[in-house]
């Protein structure tokens, strides 16, 4: 009795922390970019441009890009699958494939180089880290609460006396 | 418990949140030189700050005394001071004039309100704090409802525009702003002390304490420290308990007035909220507990508290260049209150 | 029979009382029927889960919970690591929620204690506690986060290089849980998997009510005395129900967030406390008997009240302000009757006790 006491807040304990590990690697998300971009020099080789690629991540439209555009689509995990629509010239019949990529866990914003995964390269050629703009001075905007009108400031019963 | 051995009997009576406080303000003015501050300056600021939240201060030992707790309603008696001092201004008095009226109509609405606010918190007895609170925040938002609704018409006060409802903070420049700080001021090398002000608090904290040790005043200290023994004495404790209630209220009207002389705007809506705590904590600070506080609790506390508010921006703010004060005084403040509440009652429940 | 409506009218005037408000209101707001039914259901979603908690001091006597802020406080700091972490949707959720216990154990026990030396004061020492530990929060928050505590993303900290920004953006949490399952008919979606969280909730308080500690603790809210007589563990109980109400609390607070899709870090908090127990109380709850239905009907008719308040308002006076501020009023009024009512209650029994105490004395006196 004693021990299956102890023993039961100990394993409480143990299957959170499981679970929260679990949700730290499934649930790490990342901004996914495409590029329609000549990929040049690769090996000596120059990885041209295509006239249209359209994106579809999770069945949503993220980008139909013409060459030198980008895409975006957020994903949540590392297992990254999209479909691409690819039309390599004016007046070609579109071809549909299915691409799955595994994202590195570290990087917040990736930017993925679309003909280089159709030529099917390896990973250090298409992809490369997004690193935003540094943020601009703060854009404190006042927030849309819950339209409960007390507390204004959040001065907590303590303004200026 | 170790410190009634290793202190001094003095310090011990203190109290141990009394000592840190002062600590930290010794310390604070000890900083001063060492971080450029101007210490007269400094000084003539604590002194300003005292004169007007004295008052304030003062109007929570009636309360305290007939074992009503600490007075969070105190937004109902600045209500009863906005009242006056709003309805002075829309009937066009002015100058000193207008401080005196606003006094005189206040005094009425006190009665009253306070007279009711004393019936309500004798039904409920032992939990007058947090109804207390509450009635409070009721009587902000219904007056934030009057201050739009009541046909106020000084151009002063109202809106430009609409016309009708009044701004949420009016100047007093051409009322009373300073009218007691400028009777007779002091001036000592570069400190201004404001003996009008001064004067004003010693004469309502001299009543108070004369009237504490009238047979009425001693029955309410009766009724505090233990209501079956008072009442077993013959003392009508509900009637001594709305008593006390009423010179809480009055006060605290007065004392909302006198601020405003010393700020120089009235605000209304919302501000009478943020008056409570410290006000509460003030007296805390300065000594006293649940049931029992005294004139000179009231003028250490105060001199502590505002202190403290006073010191901290500046001293904190240029030894470590964040601002700081902030939640050091949230967290004083709001610890010296739970302090006085966790702590047992003293004398017999 | 017409004594039997007329004391069921005053058991519940509070609920009345609002059902009549609403029903004034509602034609002079002049709100579509769905978008009131969208909104109410939305808020419900939000909301629930933080008034439920309340549920577990009341049932050990302790009174209204003005300390499940507390609860709110540990989420929001979870919640800003989760985000910082860049965890996102439902894992970031839940990643949240488990982050965010062993925070709020630790002030439930620190609450619980207080409280327990405090005792006919719990209320008011929860309120308190409020700001006080706001103090502490702000503290952690401004300084020790990005200071201490590495904050990797300069979207979240100030920019002068420690602290975090008045708004933490949950974008990318936003309204994962309520989308999940959720259907929609005729235009009203109804955040399924929310509401089942919220079901399992009640299933956890209406299976807890039976077990030993429930039990104990409802002993405890009846007569403190008697159950340290039966071998109850007074203080330990009341800690624990506490406890339970501060971790739901920090649950409930990240389906709040998530909803609202970002956290205003300094004032997200500020006001939880007041509107939960606000609700509750308009759904007949007393302070010292409240029921899963209470929670339901409170949310309904409290949220129903604020949404057309405004409008209603302006239509009467010509100006919305007033309106905000009677919703205001009527918040704080009815948390104002609930605890005189509670108070001038308790004081008769103790009153009728003492007599009957005193009468069965002199009876006593007489026989010998």
């Amino acid at each position: 009795m004693k021990t299956r006491r102890k023993l039961f807040p100990i394993l409480t304990v143990m299957v959170l922390v499981a679970i929260a590990a679990a949700m730290m690697v499934i649930g790490r998300g990342h901004t996914v970019y495409f590029d329609n971009r000549t990929l040049e020099g690769y090996n000596g080789q120059d990885f041209k441009a295509l006239h249209r690629i359209v994106v579809t991540v999770k069945g949503e439209e993220a980008g139909k890009l013409g060459p030198r555009e980008r895409g975006m689509a957020v994903w949540i995990g590392q297992n990254f699958e999209m479909t691409l629509e690819v039309t390599p010239e004016k007046g070609d019949e579109p071809e549909i494939r299915t691409i799955r990529l595994k994202l590195p866990y570290n990087m917040d914003g990736i930017i993925v180089n679309l003909p280089a995964v159709l030529a099917g390269l390896p990973e250090d050629a298409w992809l490369s880290e997004f690193v935003p703009a540094v943020p601009e001075e703060p854009e404190e905007e006042p927030f849309e609460g819950d339209e409960f009108g007390f507390g204004e400031g959040g001065d907590m019963g303590l303004g200026d006396i | 418990m170790i410190a009634g051995y290793v202190l001094p009997p003095v310090l011990k009576k203190m109290g141990f949140p009394r000592l840190i406080i002062s600590g930290f303000l010794l310390l604070l003015f000890i900083m001063t030189p060492f971080v450029d501050a101007d210490l007269p300056a400094q000084i003539t600021n604590i002194i300003n700050r005292f004169s007007w939240n004295g008052v304030l201060v003062l109007a929570m030992v009636p309360m305290i005394h007939s074992g009503c707790g600490l007075n969070f309603g105190l937004p109902l008696s600045i209500i009863c001071g906005l009242l006056g001092a709003t309805l002075s201004i829309q009937f066009g008095f002015t100058g000193p004039l207008s401080f005196m009226m606003a006094i005189l109509i206040a005094t009425p609405f006190a009665v009253l309100l306070g007279g009711g606010y004393g019936i309500l918190l004798n039904r409920i007895k032992g939990g007058e704090m947090m109804i207390a609170t509450y009635v409070g925040f009721s009587a902000i938002s219904f007056m934030c409802m009057m201050w739009l609704l009541l046909p106020y018409t000084s151009p002063t006060m109202v809106w430009g525009l609409s016309g009708n409802g009044l701004r949420p903070t009016i100047s007093l420049d051409g009322f009373y702003n300073q009218v007691l700080a400028n009777f007779l001021p002091i001036q000592i090398g570069s400190i201004v002390i404001p003996t009008g002000s001064l004067l004003f608090f010693a004469l309502l904290a001299f009543l108070m304490w004369a009237f504490l040790h009238t047979k009425t005043g001693t029955a309410m200290t009766a009724v505090g420290s233990n209501a079956v023994f008072a009442r077993a004495a013959g003392i009508s404790v509900d009637r001594v308990r709305i008593l006390s209630v009423i010179m809480s209220t009055w006060l605290g009207a007065m004392g909302i007035l006198v601020y405003q002389q010393g700020f120089g705007f009235i605000q209304l809506y919302n501000a009478p909220n943020n008056m409570t705590m410290p006000t509460v904590s003030a007296i805390l600070i300065g000594g006293a507990s649940i049931n029992k506080a005294s004139i000179p609790n009231v003028i250490i506390g105060t001199i502590l508290f505002q202190g403290m508010v006073t010191m901290t921006p500046t001293v904190i703010n240029a030894m470590i260049h964040t601002d700081m004060s902030e939640i050091i005084r949230v967290i004083v403040t709001q610890g010296m209150i739970l302090y006085a509440l966790t702590r047992k009652t003293e004398g017999a429940k | 029979m017409s004594k039997k409506v007329l004391n069921l009218a005053r058991n519940n005037a509070v609920p009345i009382m609002f059902v009549i408000i609403c029903a004034i209101f509602i034609p002079m707001s002049g709100f579509s029927t769905s978008y009131l039914l969208n909104e109410i259901i939305t808020r419900m979603g939000r909301n629930l889960f933080l008034v439920l908690c309340l549920l577990f001091p009341i049932m050990a006597g302790m009174g209204l919970n003005f300390g499940m802020t507390l609860g709110a406080m540990a989420a929001e700091i979870a919640i800003i690591f989760v985000a910082d972490w860049q965890i996102w949707g439902v894992p970031g959720i839940v990643l949240a929620m488990i982050l965010s216990i062993p925070l709020s154990v630790a002030l439930g026990w620190l609450c619980g204690t207080l409280m327990n030396m405090a005792r006919g004061r719990e209320m008011i020492t929860g309120y308190i506690m409020n700001f006080f530990i706001t103090g502490w929060y702000q503290f952690i928050v401004l300084y020790v986060m990005g200071g201490v505590i590495p904050i990797l993303h300069a979207s979240i900290q100030l920019p002068r290089g420690f602290g975090i920004r008045n708004t933490v953006s949950l974008l990318n949490m936003r309204q994962y849980l309520d989308d999940l399952l959720a259907i929609r008919i005729s235009g009203v979606k109804i955040p399924v998997l929310t509401f089942l969280v919220i079901g399992m909730l009640c299933l956890f308080i209406v299976w807890f009510r039976r077990t030993k500690l429930g039990q104990d603790m409802r002993a405890v809210g009846q007569d403190m005395e008697v159950a340290r007589a039966a071998g109850i563990k007074v203080e330990r109980t009341r800690i624990l129900s506490i406890i339970m109400s501060t971790v739901f609390a920090g649950f409930g607070m990240v389906i709040y967030l998530q909803n609202m899709g970002n956290l205003p870090t300094y004032t997200g908090h500020s006001q939880i406390g007041m509107f939960c127990i606000a609700a509750l109380l308009v759904g007949g709850a007393s302070v010292e008997k409240a029921t899963i239905g209470n929670a339901f009907l409170g949310v309904i008719l409290f949220h129903l009240m604020f949404i057309v308040a405004p409008k209603a308002g302006g239509f009467i006076t010509g100006d919305t302000m007033v309106g905000e501020y009677f919703r205001v009023f009527l918040s704080y009024g009815v948390i104002t009757v609930a605890l005189i009512m509670y108070e001038a209650k308790k004081r008769m029994v103790r009153s009728r006790v003492g007599q009957e105490l005193a009468a069965a004395q002199k009876e006593g006196e007489g026989a010998q």
